[in-house]
């Protein structure tokens, strides 16, 4: 059976280093080691441009050229044909290898890389695989092909949710079931201070909901500022992604106000896929694996069908929340039992219940705002629109993720079990419950 | 062209090596080496590859005569390639024991690196060795700089 280079697919991972040799216009050859070789379609190779300028040379005197790939998973190597086709410096192929080799840089901690500078593409004319002195271990190494059927059920589960809670739990067990996968995080964009938020989290000790990533951080903020997905297979010499803002404990967070990054310190692989839908990048999910190389091409694209699905999902949820009516409000009885203390800080707007930090940013300024009606109009039910007419100024983004500030609101309550709880009532409609009298100290500095 | 004390001191350290030659067509072809060994006059090195493994180097060097050599050392990324004229000389008894400490060396090292023993098995067997005689003409130190690319290349094998 002739090999493909779609059956090669451990060999591009950037974690053992491939070979290449040319030779010069008379003759002489030359050979190095060559970090990352990426696929560019079953008939092409792309080269990163970094190599010695004696290879660069030969290349472009001589575009017969031989490489040898390296399986990440089996060490099986494999002996290439190849031939000089042309050079690219930038369009969405160039974008795509540059990306691949900043991830495999950071996995041997280069993160902060030279640019790229361009990228060279071969035509493959031939694959050999090298005889091996050694049965390698192509059983073990081998996986069972993904479960078509168990995807499809997956992708119509989160279809059929409406909310975004559901949304996203159901892309996070999607993914544990299709995949297998135990730590998951669905981290949602807040472009109003330029970051991402943890909304959702599944196999960690301690969930890490409103936990943040810088835009541009790491595997998540390339991911999100890309659009593309994005791993690193070999974390063994890695200092782990996020990890500076990682160290904080629970009890940190009522002077920090900020949540400690969940995290899996024996990780040894981990994905960034984009939830992006009609364009616009709304979040990421991140998955990580104590596994080397454990995110194939197959799981990447299971989890970009996936994540796809989620944000389309979570896209036409917001719409709906937002077209919700308000019913006629009815005034209730004053809450009686303990008081409650409430603290708004203007400055990052976050909110404090009885001294216990819960969150901050948009999810921040939507309590204060449900309190603030609650105590001046006695009601205690709201509607998405009218928490959009009343912040969309001041934040506009609002309009493509309240549903997700707002779940990540109510289970920042529900996780530190606060005397406050929003619960939703229906469709783009909420309602605040309390065990006692409110006392809210707003606008605090 | 002789190597100095500096190039000779490195080439008793644990080391993976890397070979290429061009068949008369100008198209290389590449394999890995599996020992080497310093002749006396310190112009010409050998090195020692499987026939089996990599059949297609042999015709190459016996077709045009050269062959380029990198030897590098896994634990710090130092390496260096060595360019010349190259015959195939007949293999000896001499020339299996050096193959064999040189991938005892190589595995050990790589392994003490963190790379699984079972991945560094395909790539290093003696069988049906060969020897090419190199009459050095060039040497190049190819330690990878800044170049991430360069690095990541040298720093597993």
């Amino acid at each position: 059976m002739s090999l493909r280079l779609s059956d090669l697919s451990a060999c591009f991972e950037g974690v053992i280093p491939s070979i290449i040799a040319t030779a010069s216009a008379d003759g002489m050859p030359n050979v190095s080691y060559l970090s990352h070789v990426a696929r560019v379609d079953e008939e092409h190779v792309a080269l990163s441009n970094q190599f010695f300028a004696k290879t660069a040379a030969n290349v472009r005197a001589n575009p017969k050229v031989t490489l040898i790939l390296v399986d990440g998973i089996t060490g099986d190597q494999f002996l290439l044909d190849i031939g000089f086709v042309r050079s690219v410096d930038v369009g969405p192929l160039f974008d795509r290898i540059a990306l691949q080799l900043k991830a495999s840089s950071a996995q041997i901690g280069m993160s902060e890389i030279m640019r790229l500078r361009s990228a060279d593409i071969f035509r493959v004319h031939g694959i050999e695989k090298v005889p091996s002195p050694v049965e390698t271990a192509l059983a073990t190494a081998s996986r069972a092909p993904v479960n078509l059927p168990a995807l499809s059920e997956a992708v119509k589960v989160i279809e059929r949710q409406a909310e975004a809670d559901e949304i996203i739990d159901s892309l996070l067990s999607g993914v544990r079931r299709v995949l297998g996968y135990g730590n998951a995080l669905v981290l949602i964009r807040d472009s109003h201070r330029g970051c991402l938020i943890t909304t959702g989290s599944i196999g960690y000790e301690r969930s890490g909901l409103g936990s943040e990533i810088a835009g541009n951080e790491g595997l998540i903020g390339a991911a999100a500022t890309s659009g593309q997905t994005i791993k690193v297979n070999d974390m063994s010499r890695v200092r782990r992604f996020g990890e500076a803002i990682g160290l904080e404990t629970e009890a940190a967070e009522n002077t920090s106000r900020s949540v400690s990054f969940p995290q899996l310190r024996t990780a040894m692989s981990q994905i960034a896929v984009p939830l992006a839908a009609g364009g616009t990048v709304t979040g990421v999910l991140f998955i990580e694996s104590e596994e080397r190389l454990a995110f194939r091409e197959d799981d990447e694209a299971v989890l970009e069908i996936l994540a796809g699905q989620a944000a389309s999902a979570l896209r036409a949820s917001e719409r709906e929340a937002a077209a919700a009516e308000p019913r006629q409000a009815t005034p209730e009885p004053a809450a009686t039992g303990r008081e409650i203390r409430v603290a708004h800080h203007r400055f990052d707007d976050s909110v404090f219940v009885d001294g216990t930090y819960i969150v901050k940013g948009v999810a921040g300024t939507l309590l204060r705002l449900m309190l603030e009606w609650h105590l001046s109009e006695g009601r205690s039910e709201f509607t998405n629109r009218e928490m959009r007419l009343a912040v969309g100024a001041r934040m506009p983004e609002i309009k493509d993720n309240l549903e997700t500030r707002l779940l990540l609101l109510r289970r920042r309550l529900e996780e530190k079990q606060a005397p406050i709880k929003i619960v939703r009532i229906g469709r783009g409609r909420v309602r605040l419950e309390t065990e006692g009298p409110l006392i809210l100290n707003a606008g605090r500095e | 062209m002789r190597l100095d004390d500096k190039l000779l001191e490195f080439l008793r350290r644990p080391l993976m090596c890397i070979i290429a030659a061009a068949d008369a067509a100008g198209r290389p072809s590449a394999g890995r080496g599996v020992g080497l060994h310093l002749m006396e006059d310190r112009g010409t090195i050998e090195v020692i590859f499987s026939a089996w493994q990599w059949p297609r180097l042999e015709p190459c060097i016996r077709q045009t005569g050269r062959i380029a050599a990198t030897f590098v050392s896994p634990s710090d990324y130092v390496s260096f390639q060595i360019k010349g004229a190259a015959t195939m000389r007949d293999t000896q008894a001499p020339d299996l024991d050096r193959a064999d400490r040189f991938m005892t060396a190589a595995t050990n090292e790589l392994e003490s690196l963190g790379v699984p023993r079972r991945l560094i098995a395909p790539w290093l067997t003696a069988r049906e060795a060969r020897v090419a005689q190199l009459e050095v003409s060039e040497t190049y130190i190819q330690t990878p700089g800044p170049l991430a690319g360069m690095l990541a290349g040298a720093r597993t094998l």
